[in-house]
Protein backbone atom coordinates (compact mmCIF):
# COMPACT_ATOMS: atom_id res chain seq x y z
CA UNK A 1 0.00 0.00 0.00
CA UNK A 2 2.78 2.43 0.95
CA UNK A 3 4.46 1.78 -2.36
CA UNK A 4 1.28 2.65 -4.23
CA UNK A 5 0.97 5.89 -2.28
CA UNK A 6 4.50 6.80 -3.28
CA UNK A 7 3.71 6.22 -6.93
CA UNK A 8 0.55 8.34 -6.94
CA UNK A 9 2.29 11.77 -7.09
CA UNK A 10 4.33 10.59 -10.08
CA UNK A 11 1.24 9.39 -11.82
CA UNK A 12 -0.41 12.74 -11.20
CA UNK A 13 2.61 14.58 -12.55
CA UNK A 14 2.35 12.45 -15.66
CA UNK A 15 -1.29 13.37 -16.08
CA UNK A 16 -0.48 17.06 -15.65
CA UNK A 17 2.33 16.88 -18.19
CA UNK A 18 0.03 15.27 -20.72
CA UNK A 19 -2.58 17.94 -19.99
CA UNK A 20 -0.07 20.74 -20.57
CA UNK A 21 1.22 19.14 -23.75
CA UNK A 22 -2.27 18.70 -25.06
CA UNK A 23 -2.94 22.36 -24.44
CA UNK A 24 -1.74 23.38 -27.86
CA UNK A 25 -3.99 26.32 -28.54
CA UNK A 26 -2.89 29.84 -29.24
CA UNK A 27 -3.30 31.19 -25.73
CA UNK A 28 -0.38 29.86 -23.77
CA UNK A 29 -0.95 32.29 -20.96
CA UNK A 30 -3.63 30.00 -19.67
CA UNK A 31 -1.25 27.08 -19.16
CA UNK A 32 -0.78 26.38 -15.53
CA UNK A 33 -4.06 27.98 -14.57
CA UNK A 34 -6.26 25.39 -16.25
CA UNK A 35 -7.11 22.02 -14.86
CA UNK A 36 -8.51 20.88 -18.20
CA UNK A 37 -10.62 21.93 -21.18
CA UNK A 38 -14.08 21.36 -19.77
CA UNK A 39 -15.21 19.30 -16.79
CA UNK A 40 -16.55 15.89 -17.85
CA UNK A 41 -20.29 15.36 -17.34
CA UNK A 42 -20.69 12.39 -15.05
CA UNK A 43 -24.22 12.76 -13.78
CA UNK A 44 -26.22 9.71 -14.88
CA UNK A 45 -29.57 11.56 -14.91
CA UNK A 46 -28.13 14.37 -16.98
CA UNK A 47 -26.53 11.98 -19.45
CA UNK A 48 -29.69 9.95 -19.79
CA UNK A 49 -32.11 12.85 -20.11
CA UNK A 50 -30.00 15.24 -22.16
CA UNK A 51 -27.87 12.81 -24.10
CA UNK A 52 -30.62 10.75 -25.76
CA UNK A 53 -31.23 13.09 -28.68
CA UNK A 54 -27.90 14.85 -28.95
CA UNK A 55 -24.36 14.83 -27.60
CA UNK A 56 -24.49 15.39 -23.82
CA UNK A 57 -22.85 18.82 -23.91
CA UNK A 58 -20.81 19.51 -20.80
CA UNK A 59 -22.47 22.01 -18.44
CA UNK A 60 -19.25 24.04 -18.57
CA UNK A 61 -19.95 25.02 -22.16
CA UNK A 62 -22.57 27.66 -21.28
CA UNK A 63 -23.03 30.17 -18.44
CA UNK A 64 -25.70 29.55 -15.82
CA UNK A 65 -28.07 32.19 -17.18
CA UNK A 66 -28.19 30.26 -20.48
CA UNK A 67 -28.93 26.95 -18.78
CA UNK A 68 -31.66 28.45 -16.62
CA UNK A 69 -33.34 29.97 -19.66
CA UNK A 70 -33.05 26.68 -21.56
CA UNK A 71 -34.45 24.58 -18.74
CA UNK A 72 -37.42 26.95 -18.48
CA UNK A 73 -38.33 26.42 -22.13
CA UNK A 74 -37.87 22.67 -22.59
CA UNK A 75 -41.28 22.26 -24.26
CA UNK A 76 -39.82 24.21 -27.17
CA UNK A 77 -36.19 23.12 -27.15
CA UNK A 78 -34.80 24.29 -30.50
CA UNK A 79 -38.24 23.49 -31.92
CA UNK A 80 -38.40 20.06 -30.28
CA UNK A 81 -40.44 19.06 -27.27
CA UNK A 82 -37.85 18.03 -24.69
CA UNK A 83 -40.08 18.48 -21.66
CA UNK A 84 -39.31 16.63 -18.43
CA UNK A 85 -41.28 16.13 -15.25
CA UNK A 86 -40.88 18.85 -12.61
CA UNK A 87 -38.61 16.87 -10.33
CA UNK A 88 -36.16 15.93 -13.09
CA UNK A 89 -36.23 19.46 -14.52
CA UNK A 90 -35.28 20.89 -11.14
CA UNK A 91 -32.57 18.31 -10.58
CA UNK A 92 -30.94 18.88 -13.95
CA UNK A 93 -31.20 22.68 -13.68
CA UNK A 94 -29.33 22.53 -10.37
CA UNK A 95 -26.69 20.28 -11.88
CA UNK A 96 -26.21 22.57 -14.89
CA UNK A 97 -26.03 25.73 -12.81
CA UNK A 98 -23.57 24.22 -10.35
CA UNK A 99 -21.27 23.14 -13.18
CA UNK A 100 -21.91 26.02 -15.60
CA UNK A 101 -19.02 27.71 -17.44
CA UNK A 102 -19.04 30.71 -15.09
CA UNK A 103 -18.79 28.31 -12.15
CA UNK A 104 -15.95 26.36 -13.76
CA UNK A 105 -13.44 29.09 -14.51
CA UNK A 106 -10.53 26.76 -13.70
CA UNK A 107 -11.26 24.98 -16.95
CA UNK A 108 -9.79 26.63 -20.00
CA UNK A 109 -12.70 26.38 -22.43
CA UNK A 110 -15.26 27.23 -19.77
CA UNK A 111 -13.31 30.35 -18.88
CA UNK A 112 -12.88 31.39 -22.51
CA UNK A 113 -16.52 30.83 -23.33
CA UNK A 114 -17.62 32.78 -20.26
CA UNK A 115 -15.28 35.67 -20.97
CA UNK A 116 -16.34 35.88 -24.61
CA UNK A 117 -20.00 36.53 -23.82
CA UNK A 118 -21.04 40.05 -22.91
CA UNK A 119 -22.90 40.30 -19.62
CA UNK A 120 -26.15 41.46 -21.20
CA UNK A 121 -26.32 38.44 -23.49
CA UNK A 122 -27.79 35.02 -22.80
CA UNK A 123 -26.84 32.74 -25.68
CA UNK A 124 -29.17 29.86 -26.27
CA UNK A 125 -26.73 27.79 -28.28
CA UNK A 126 -23.12 26.87 -27.50
CA UNK A 127 -22.47 27.37 -31.22
CA UNK A 128 -23.56 31.02 -30.91
CA UNK A 129 -21.08 31.98 -28.20
CA UNK A 130 -18.35 34.33 -29.53
CA UNK A 131 -15.54 31.96 -28.48
CA UNK A 132 -17.14 29.03 -30.29
CA UNK A 133 -17.77 31.10 -33.43
CA UNK A 134 -14.18 32.33 -33.41
CA UNK A 135 -12.85 28.77 -33.10
CA UNK A 136 -14.98 27.39 -35.93
CA UNK A 137 -15.19 30.27 -38.41
CA UNK A 138 -12.66 28.85 -40.86
CA UNK A 139 -14.28 25.48 -41.35
CA UNK A 140 -15.71 25.09 -44.86
CA UNK A 141 -19.47 24.61 -44.88
CA UNK A 142 -19.29 21.41 -46.93
CA UNK A 143 -17.38 19.72 -44.11
CA UNK A 144 -20.10 20.64 -41.66
CA UNK A 145 -23.14 19.67 -43.73
CA UNK A 146 -21.78 16.27 -44.79
CA UNK A 147 -23.85 13.46 -43.35
CA UNK A 148 -21.20 12.26 -40.89
CA UNK A 149 -21.34 15.65 -39.17
CA UNK A 150 -24.57 17.46 -40.06
CA UNK A 151 -24.32 20.46 -37.74
CA UNK A 152 -21.70 22.30 -35.73
CA UNK A 153 -23.52 21.05 -32.65
CA UNK A 154 -22.37 17.47 -33.32
CA UNK A 155 -19.15 17.88 -31.28
CA UNK A 156 -18.16 14.24 -31.14
CA UNK A 157 -18.22 13.86 -34.93
CA UNK A 158 -14.86 15.70 -35.14
CA UNK A 159 -13.71 16.17 -31.53
CA UNK A 160 -13.04 12.50 -30.97
CA UNK A 161 -12.55 12.91 -27.21
CA UNK A 162 -15.39 15.40 -26.65
CA UNK A 163 -17.14 12.97 -24.34
CA UNK A 164 -14.08 13.15 -22.10
CA UNK A 165 -14.19 16.93 -22.09
CA UNK A 166 -11.19 17.22 -24.43
CA UNK A 167 -11.47 19.70 -27.29
CA UNK A 168 -7.79 20.18 -28.16
CA UNK A 169 -6.66 20.30 -31.77
CA UNK A 170 -4.78 17.05 -31.29
CA UNK A 171 -8.01 15.20 -30.70
CA UNK A 172 -9.70 16.50 -33.85
CA UNK A 173 -10.36 14.17 -36.73
CA UNK A 174 -12.84 15.48 -39.27
CA UNK A 175 -14.64 12.77 -41.27
CA UNK A 176 -13.48 12.64 -44.90
CA UNK A 177 -10.97 15.39 -44.17
CA UNK A 178 -8.61 14.38 -41.37
CA UNK A 179 -6.79 16.47 -38.85
CA UNK A 180 -7.44 20.17 -38.48
CA UNK A 181 -4.54 22.60 -38.22
CA UNK A 182 -5.51 26.11 -37.25
CA UNK A 183 -2.10 27.63 -38.01
CA UNK B 1 -64.02 -8.31 -4.78
CA UNK B 2 -62.08 -11.57 -4.76
CA UNK B 3 -63.54 -12.44 -8.14
CA UNK B 4 -62.50 -9.06 -9.52
CA UNK B 5 -59.02 -9.50 -8.15
CA UNK B 6 -58.77 -12.97 -9.64
CA UNK B 7 -59.99 -11.61 -12.97
CA UNK B 8 -57.45 -8.82 -12.77
CA UNK B 9 -54.66 -11.28 -12.10
CA UNK B 10 -55.79 -13.59 -14.89
CA UNK B 11 -56.07 -10.73 -17.37
CA UNK B 12 -52.70 -9.50 -16.17
CA UNK B 13 -51.13 -12.89 -16.79
CA UNK B 14 -52.82 -13.16 -20.18
CA UNK B 15 -51.68 -9.71 -21.19
CA UNK B 16 -48.24 -10.59 -19.96
CA UNK B 17 -48.14 -13.24 -22.64
CA UNK B 18 -47.82 -10.17 -24.88
CA UNK B 19 -45.01 -9.23 -22.59
CA UNK B 20 -45.74 -5.98 -20.74
CA UNK B 21 -44.37 -5.84 -17.21
CA UNK B 22 -46.88 -5.13 -14.40
CA UNK B 23 -46.31 -1.37 -14.24
CA UNK B 24 -46.52 -1.03 -18.01
CA UNK B 25 -49.65 -3.18 -18.02
CA UNK B 26 -51.09 -0.83 -15.41
CA UNK B 27 -50.37 2.11 -17.71
CA UNK B 28 -51.94 0.31 -20.69
CA UNK B 29 -55.03 -0.44 -18.59
CA UNK B 30 -55.36 3.19 -17.55
CA UNK B 31 -55.07 4.25 -21.21
CA UNK B 32 -57.85 1.78 -22.03
CA UNK B 33 -60.13 3.36 -19.43
CA UNK B 34 -59.43 6.79 -20.92
CA UNK B 35 -59.89 5.56 -24.49
CA UNK B 36 -63.27 4.10 -23.64
CA UNK B 37 -64.41 7.42 -22.17
CA UNK B 38 -64.10 9.19 -25.52
CA UNK B 39 -65.00 6.23 -27.74
CA UNK B 40 -67.90 4.01 -26.64
CA UNK B 41 -67.17 1.32 -29.22
CA UNK B 42 -63.53 1.04 -28.16
CA UNK B 43 -62.58 -2.59 -27.45
CA UNK B 44 -58.79 -2.79 -27.41
CA UNK B 45 -55.73 -1.14 -28.88
CA UNK B 46 -54.65 -2.19 -32.31
CA UNK B 47 -51.12 -2.61 -33.68
CA UNK B 48 -52.29 -2.02 -37.26
CA UNK B 49 -53.74 1.38 -36.34
CA UNK B 50 -50.54 2.04 -34.41
CA UNK B 51 -48.45 1.30 -37.47
CA UNK B 52 -50.34 3.94 -39.44
CA UNK B 53 -49.79 6.48 -36.68
CA UNK B 54 -46.12 5.57 -36.58
CA UNK B 55 -45.42 5.67 -40.30
CA UNK B 56 -47.71 8.41 -41.63
CA UNK B 57 -46.05 11.74 -42.37
CA UNK B 58 -47.04 15.11 -40.99
CA UNK B 59 -45.59 18.60 -40.96
CA UNK B 60 -43.88 18.43 -37.62
CA UNK B 61 -42.90 21.02 -35.07
CA UNK B 62 -39.84 22.00 -37.05
CA UNK B 63 -41.86 22.64 -40.19
CA UNK B 64 -40.52 19.58 -42.00
CA UNK B 65 -42.60 16.61 -43.12
CA UNK B 66 -41.72 13.74 -40.80
CA UNK B 67 -43.09 10.58 -39.24
CA UNK B 68 -41.99 8.67 -36.15
CA UNK B 69 -40.05 6.44 -38.56
CA UNK B 70 -37.99 9.42 -39.76
CA UNK B 71 -35.89 9.05 -36.61
CA UNK B 72 -36.72 5.53 -35.43
CA UNK B 73 -36.35 3.95 -38.88
CA UNK B 74 -38.70 1.67 -40.79
CA UNK B 75 -37.23 -1.48 -39.25
CA UNK B 76 -37.65 -1.20 -35.48
CA UNK B 77 -35.16 -3.96 -34.74
CA UNK B 78 -32.32 -1.86 -36.15
CA UNK B 79 -30.55 1.17 -34.69
CA UNK B 80 -31.43 4.43 -36.37
CA UNK B 81 -30.50 8.09 -36.36
CA UNK B 82 -32.16 11.25 -35.11
CA UNK B 83 -33.01 13.03 -38.37
CA UNK B 84 -32.07 16.42 -36.93
CA UNK B 85 -29.04 15.80 -34.72
CA UNK B 86 -27.61 12.59 -36.28
CA UNK B 87 -27.39 11.03 -32.82
CA UNK B 88 -27.88 7.28 -33.01
CA UNK B 89 -31.03 5.82 -31.48
CA UNK B 90 -31.13 2.28 -30.10
CA UNK B 91 -33.69 -0.09 -31.63
CA UNK B 92 -37.27 0.50 -30.52
CA UNK B 93 -38.26 -3.16 -30.78
CA UNK B 94 -38.53 -4.69 -27.29
CA UNK B 95 -37.51 -8.03 -28.80
CA UNK B 96 -34.11 -6.69 -29.88
CA UNK B 97 -33.84 -4.10 -27.13
CA UNK B 98 -35.45 -5.49 -23.95
CA UNK B 99 -35.18 -2.14 -22.11
CA UNK B 100 -37.87 -0.69 -24.37
CA UNK B 101 -41.42 -0.29 -23.02
CA UNK B 102 -40.40 -1.24 -19.47
CA UNK B 103 -40.38 2.11 -17.67
CA UNK B 104 -43.73 3.91 -17.56
CA UNK B 105 -42.22 7.32 -16.86
CA UNK B 106 -39.89 7.05 -19.83
CA UNK B 107 -42.69 5.84 -22.08
CA UNK B 108 -44.97 8.72 -21.02
CA UNK B 109 -42.18 11.23 -21.50
CA UNK B 110 -41.37 10.08 -25.02
CA UNK B 111 -44.99 9.72 -26.13
CA UNK B 112 -45.69 13.30 -25.06
CA UNK B 113 -42.57 14.69 -26.69
CA UNK B 114 -42.70 12.73 -29.89
CA UNK B 115 -46.40 13.24 -30.62
CA UNK B 116 -45.75 16.97 -30.18
CA UNK B 117 -42.76 16.83 -32.51
CA UNK B 118 -44.49 14.87 -35.28
CA UNK B 119 -48.19 15.76 -34.83
CA UNK B 120 -47.83 19.15 -33.12
CA UNK B 121 -50.27 17.93 -30.44
CA UNK B 122 -50.33 15.31 -27.76
CA UNK B 123 -51.61 11.87 -28.69
CA UNK B 124 -55.02 10.70 -27.50
CA UNK B 125 -55.08 7.76 -25.08
CA UNK B 126 -56.24 5.50 -27.91
CA UNK B 127 -53.45 6.66 -30.23
CA UNK B 128 -50.86 6.15 -27.51
CA UNK B 129 -52.08 2.62 -26.81
CA UNK B 130 -52.20 1.78 -30.53
CA UNK B 131 -48.61 2.93 -31.00
CA UNK B 132 -47.46 0.96 -27.94
CA UNK B 133 -49.14 -2.18 -29.30
CA UNK B 134 -47.46 -1.61 -32.64
CA UNK B 135 -44.00 -1.24 -31.07
CA UNK B 136 -44.65 -4.24 -28.87
CA UNK B 137 -45.55 -6.33 -31.93
CA UNK B 138 -42.16 -5.64 -33.53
Amino acid sequence: MKKILLIVPFLLTGVLLVAVMADDDEDHRSIGRSIGDVAVSKDATYIKECGSCHFAYQPGLLPKRSWVKMMNTLDNHFKDDASLDQKTTKYITNYLVKNSSDNAMDYKRSRKITNSISVNQTPHRITKTPYFIHKHDEIPKKIIVQKEVGTLGNCIACHTAADRGIYSERAIKIPNYGRWDDD
Amino acid sequence: MKKQLALLIVSGVLANAGGFNPSMQGYIDSLKVEAKKSNNSFADFNAKRGELIFTSKHIGKRGREISCASCHGANLSLSSQNAFTNKSIEPLSPRTNPKRLTNVQDVQKWLKRNFNDVYKREGTPQEKGDVLYYIKSK
